[in-house]
């Protein structure tokens, strides 16, 4: 009931998001898709009677995994530029030919099926959280072991890679700040942006007492993206009177 | 809503439950963080233990099974004589391929110190005059040594997806840690997570469409549904050919073939001999049991596929190995080409094949982790006198046979049989799957292997040539070492023994192999 007109609305609203994949610029456009394209699934599960499904569609995909990977792009990724250059020649005509044959082949053997209508009511009886819960945890049990061995293969991996144990014995904060005082640096926290400015948004520079924007005082980030601003428009003190 | 209780046969599993028990148990030493001379004993000892064990008991399994097989699951994971086999051989290279991990040149191992550290930063610097080391390479081994095990007995769409996971994910690590040219080792890793992960995406898309057509993921059912289901089965067919993508992705058969000379040659060559021997053995065996249960009925329709691969990857495996200047990277296309040689005894969809197929993965296992045994121990010597990477280019090799006779005619033993000269396993295995080929009328696909295989002849006969008669040039003569270590000289000597006995006496195995040409569906 509906079933039909929901997924003819659906389907287009997916296939557009699915496209920022290939088009978009940005790392971050591509996710916000993918965002779409995720909740959209989780539509078609709720209404096929797969709610459990939908749910945890859009708890473990949209909610988690998309946004871990939100966080690791603005981590890392906001002073790299993908490279667009292609080390062999015509790779995008070639892949484009071969996809679409695949597309080709695909549309028309699924066109040319003609699928029963099996009847499944009496599926969800009991409830469809239960009954996922009775077939994992017993027609497909081991399936589940296998896949916690997979998770400690994983997360074991994880570690090797990126786990640096530290080098060196701890040192406490106030040695810490009695080795920057030996070595002259700054004593104090760096100012925050706009202290002494006369805005106080995050690309505008601190001013220190002589007037002087302070550059430390701008996160890397906004540096790397060229975001940031020299300051002398917010100086304390305008242009202006400076000069005079 | 009751529960039922599923029904599992445990006891078929034990050899695989060794090898997961003992991967376990290695994590929980690492975590526990003993000192690392403590450490790397104990998780060598616990990894060769387990797999000599699990070896073992799987032969026991077979020499007690009664009748042909067990189902451990009923229509989902089945153990029969052919599983037995293909698991005994895993365990068997897995052992060999630990005792490889475990042997240290120099006092150095070939796995980075610490791995998290960038390559050639302070820390790892501090890490290797520490003399860490990466144990965790133990366990991760064994993960994947126990999948491969489980891997010859799923008869199930969706598990042989997770197994492939549970396969796979530790070999992208371990091709990560190699101690030498780092770099390089970290992009063949990443290069083969990449392929490897779109590859595992494509067999799932032919495993959704293989479900969408037959309502089931159980090879049996499948069987059945392509009979049963007119109208349906160009579903099912589409879904095959995309999950065979998969399947021959992970044995390296053209054209999906392009990670292979990469990630042989970047990861550490331990890990390299471990991937060349188990992983292929395991690739093929699932390769069988998917096309020989559940779609033999489209053997009309797929067997143009798998010719036409069979063929393409023979020849780009043995012209492209032809000009390669790399021994590593020698090994890897002439890998690739006896994956070719190995479909056209799949191919035929004969009962003969199977233990064909058996026979030949086991003289090419042998050999291949010998030979990369032999690489493992040619060293550059370093300005200073200590003992650097690998000697991998060619022409370091020139005159091996005077700097270290055994180690050379081990070499030109395994060179041998891999190009298949008599008295060698590596001849009886070619003759096997060729003639199994032939009786089932392929007799076209064997005339382009019998070529193939002449001409790779060329290549191998090449650096047999420049270990024995050429001389030692005079700039290399303080420039290449050859270590002598204990593991590795072990592996040597073992492979070598068995690939001669196997050309010689090939009857005993031969029997076995015979005798475990039976899947039980």
């Amino acid at each position: 009931m509906g079933e039909q007109e929901l997924f003819w609305v659906m389907s287009p609203v997916i296939v557009l998001a699915s496209l920022t994949l290939l088009f978009a610029r940005k790392a971050v456009y591509v996710l916000a898709g993918m965002i779409v394209v995720m909740i959209g699934l989780a539509v078609f599960y709720v209404t096929l009677e797969a709610p459990f499904l939908g749910m945890i569609q859009v708890i473990v995909y949209t909610g988690a995994i998309m946004m871990l990977i939100l966080f690791v792009l603005m981590l890392v990724g906001v002073d790299q530029k993908e490279s667009l250059r292609e080390t062999i020649r015509g790779q995008r005509w070639i892949a484009l030919a071969a996809a679409t044959g695949l597309v080709v082949l695909i549309v028309t053997t699924v066109y040319r099926i003609e699928l029963p209508i099996r009847d499944i009511g009496g599926m969800n009886d009991g409830g469809n959280p239960q009954v996922i819960a009775n077939a994992l945890f017993g027609e497909w049990v081991l399936v589940m072991e296998i896949l916690g061995l997979v998770l400690i293969s994983a997360a074991v991996s994880a570690i090797v890679l990126t786990h640096l144990p530290r080098s060196g014995d701890r040192r406490s904060q106030a040695e810490r700040a009695e080795e920057r005082v030996r070595a002259r640096l700054n004593p104090v926290n760096k100012p925050m942006p706009g202290v002494y400015a006369r805005r106080n948004a995050l690309d505008v520079p601190a001013i220190d007492p002589e007037g002087k924007p302070v550059p430390a005082s701008i996160s890397r980030v906004l540096k790397a993206r060229k975001q940031d601003k020299d300051g002398s428009e917010w100086r304390a003190i305008g242009k202006d009177e400076a000069a005079e | 809503m009751t529960f039922e209780s599923p029904i599992i046969e445990w006891a078929p599993l034990a050899p695989v439950l060794i090898v997961f028990a003992a991967a376990v148990l290695g994590i929980v030493i690492e975590t526990a963080d003993p000192k690392v001379w403590i450490r790397r004993r104990l998780q060598v000892a616990l990894a060769l233990v387990a797999t000599l064990a699990a070896a073992a008991t799987a032969a026991l399994q077979w020499s007690v099974l009664d009748g042909d097989g067990t189902r451990v699951v009923v229509d989902r994971i089945i153990c029969d004589r052919h599983s037995l086999i293909w698991m005994v051989m895993i365990a068997v290279f897995a052992a060999l391929a630990i005792l490889l991990f475990s042997s240290r040149v120099g006092g150095d191992d070939a796995f980075a110190p610490l791995a998290a550290a960038a390559p050639g930063s302070e820390e790892e610097r501090e890490a290797s005059e520490k003399g860490l080391a990466q144990t965790e390479v133990f366990p991760l081994a064994l993960f994947s040594v126990g999948g491969m095990m489980l891997f010859t007995m799923v008869s199930d769409t969706l598990i042989l997806f997770i197994v492939l996971e549970l396969i796979s994910l530790p070999l992208y690590v371990l091709v990560a840690l190699s101690r030498r040219r780092r770099l390089l080792s970290q992009e063949a890793a990443l290069k083969y997570f990449l392929m490897g992960a779109f590859a595992s995406a494509v067999y799932l898309f032919g495993a959704a469409l293989i479900y969408g057509g037959a309502f089931s993921t159980s090879f049996t059912i499948i069987d059945t549904a392509i009979v049963q289901y007119h109208g349906r089965e160009a579903l099912v067919l589409v879904g095959t050919v995309l999950a065979l993508v998969g399947l021959l992705f992970k044995l390296g058969a053209v054209p999906f073939h392009a990670w292979t000379p990469d990630a042989y040659q970047g990861a550490p060559t331990p890990v390299t001999a471990f991937m060349a021997a188990a992983t292929k053995a395991a690739a093929v065996a699932a390769l069988i049991r998917f096309l020989y249960l559940a779609v033999h009925r489209f053997e009309w329709e797929i067997a143009p596929v798998l010719w036409t691969i069979a063929i393409a990857t023979m020849l780009v495996g043995t012209v492209a190995a032809i000009v390669q200047t790399d021994i590593k990277r020698m090994l890897a296309y002439s890998s690739i080409a006896h994956g070719g040689f190995v479909l056209v005894a799949v191919t035929s969809f004969e009962r003969e094949a199977l233990s064909a197929a058996v026979f030949y993965m086991l003289a090419y296992g042998l050999a291949t982790l010998g030979a990369f045994a032999v690489v493992g121990q040619v060293r550059e010597v370093t300005k200073d006198g200590s003992l650097g990477a690998e000697a991998t280019r060619l022409g370091q090799w020139a005159g091996l046979g005077r700097r270290s006779p055994w180690m050379a005619t081990a070499m030109a033993v395994f060179l041998l049989s891999f190009a298949g000269i008599p008295l060698t396993a590596g001849f009886i295995g070619k003759y096997v799957a060729f003639k199994a080929a032939f009786d089932s009328g392929g007799w076209p696909l064997v005339v382009v292997a019998v070529l193939a295989a002449v001409v790779a002849v060329f290549f191998y006969v090449r650096v047999i040539v420049l270990m024995f008669l050429t001389p030692v040039p005079e700039d290399l003569k303080d420039a290449v070492e050859v270590t002598e270590s204990t593991g590795p000289s072990l592996v040597v000597g073992i492979t070598a023994l068995a690939t001669v006995l196997l050309g010689v006496v090939p009857s005993v195995v031969l029997d076995l192999a015979s005798n475990a040409a039976i899947l039980v569906p």
